[in-house]
């Protein structure tokens, strides 16, 4: 079936099967490769994207379901943003995890601007990291909590 | 070229007129569908149910709570007057895999999914939880959700909880290996009246102490009637002991699940009672 779906702003069109994962059609079908495939079950939370504003593993997400919705994935945010907040914070080592953790920290930062550690444990717990550890990736999320502060201050 | 057909029924009349000309496959959340082996129908009809605007809703005001079967468990976690009115359901729906999950999973896909492990059916069936089903055919039902075995190709359109059956308090608490995203190990249940320091009616049920939800009468009749204090406590630990050696006889879950069930037990009374995990009494009994 064609499918047309705005993605990160933009009207895009693509053949795809109805019961095709989101995430695949993602990565193959748009080249949008940033989101990771790892265990297509919603353990990992490496194909978290926005759909319509809120984190979904798109691994878990139809084709057919996604029909005029609206999808952000990594390539869509400010690189200036929470990217460079887990560069400076060395929250990245393989990086595999990074996409989605992102995806998941800006969907929580949109809803809750001053997220205290636990919270933000709390909304990356459906994102598992296998190297760098969580204390980096906690903290890189409070520090583009308090740099987004900063600027609306 | 692929072999499912996508049916996209604008409201319930058209879905009913749907399932009335054949067989059907459904997804909704897909949280538990589009997971590699449960898997989707590769042939046939397949309706997509988080579309169908009728079938996601939440009404806790009026006599009944009334919620839609598409309603995600997000929004149970996060309806004020629901977890006013039941809180065990938006405790269990919290504490439903991860934000990700909760964004998509509905409360019709827990019910039809009916993982043993599942945290909202304990609290449904504590509650005493109705659905309304279309069958095969088209014709609507209404049925009890405890001990209901759905038919095959049957769609769950709404759950019903009676205010009838309602309790004045209630709560929810779940044991797993790690904090969040963890399928429940253990998980309770507790629906009482609880006033001034005693207990009234208690309705309690445990899941994943067995393939099905299982109420716990010793231990409900060990709370109910009874006032707060550490020798009904310790009277509740014992039979909910007691309740897990009748529920699961041999089996190798059975040496820590029978000491394990504490946690929970003291969770869901300190819940009721409006009183902290840590509050001088529970220390007391657990020590």
């Amino acid at each position: 079936m064609l499918i047309s779906l705005m993605v990160n702003g933009k009207v895009r069109r693509v053949e795809a099967a109805p019961e095709a994962r989101l995430s695949a059609v993602l990565r193959a079908g748009l080249g949008l490769t940033g989101l990771k495939e790892g265990c297509c079950e919603g353990e990992c939370g490496a194909c978290t994207v926005l759909l319509d504003g809120q984190a979904v593993n798109s691994c878990l997400v139809a084709a057919c379901q996604v029909e005029g919705r609206r999808i952000e994935t990594v390539e869509g945010l400010d690189p200036s943003g929470l990217p460079q907040a887990f560069v400076d914070a060395g929250a990245i080592q393989c990086g595999f995890c990074t996409p989605g953790m992102v995806m998941a920290a800006e969907a929580l930062l949109r809803s809750d601007p001053d997220p205290a550690p636990d919270t933000i444990r709390h909304a990356l717990a459906g994102n598992i990291c296998r190297c760098t550890g969580f204390v980096a990736i906690v903290q890189a999320v409070a520090l583009e909590a308090g740099r987004r502060r900063g600027r609306a201050a | 070229m692929t072999a499912l057909a996508i049916a996209t029924p604008p409201d319930l009349a058209a879905l009913a007129t749907l399932l009335a000309q054949g067989p059907l496959g459904f997804i909704a959340g897909g949280t538990d569908v589009m997971v590699a082996g449960r898997g989707l129908p590769a042939a046939g009809r397949l309706v997509d149910l988080s579309r169908v605007p009728e079938l996601a809703f939440i009404a806790a005001t009026g006599a009944d709570i009334r919620i839609g079967a598409a309603t995600t468990v997000a929004a149970l976690a996060a309806d004020p007057a629901l977890r006013a009115r039941l809180p065990a359901l938006a405790q269990a729906a919290a504490q439903c895999g991860s934000v990700q999950i909760r964004n998509r999973a509905t409360i019709g896909g827990n019910i039809a999914n009916a993982a043993p492990a599942a945290d909202l059916i304990p609290v449904l069936v504590a509650a005493a939880a109705r659905l309304w089903l279309i069958l095969p055919g088209g014709a609507r039902v209404e049925r009890a959700l405890d001990g209901l075995t759905l038919p095959p190709g049957a769609l769950i359109t709404e759950v019903i909880l009676p205010g009838t059956k309602l309790l004045g308090r209630s709560a929810f608490a779940k044991l797993g290996v790690r904090r969040d995203l963890t399928i429940a190990r253990l998980n309770l249940a507790l629906l009482t009246d609880y006033q001034g320091g005693r207990f009234g009616a208690v309705r309690l049920v445990a899941g994943a102490l067995g393939p099905r939800p299982r109420r716990l009468p010793r231990a409900e009749a060990a709370l109910a009637g009874q006032v707060l204090n550490p020798a009904t406590l310790r009277g509740w630990l014992a039979a909910l002991t007691a309740e897990v050696e009748a529920a699961i006889p041999g089996r190798a879950a059975l040496p820590w699940k029978r000491r394990a069930i504490a946690g929970p037990g003291l969770e869901v009374v300190a819940g009721v009672a409006g009183l902290a995990l840590d509050a001088p009494l529970f220390e007391e009994v657990a020590a």
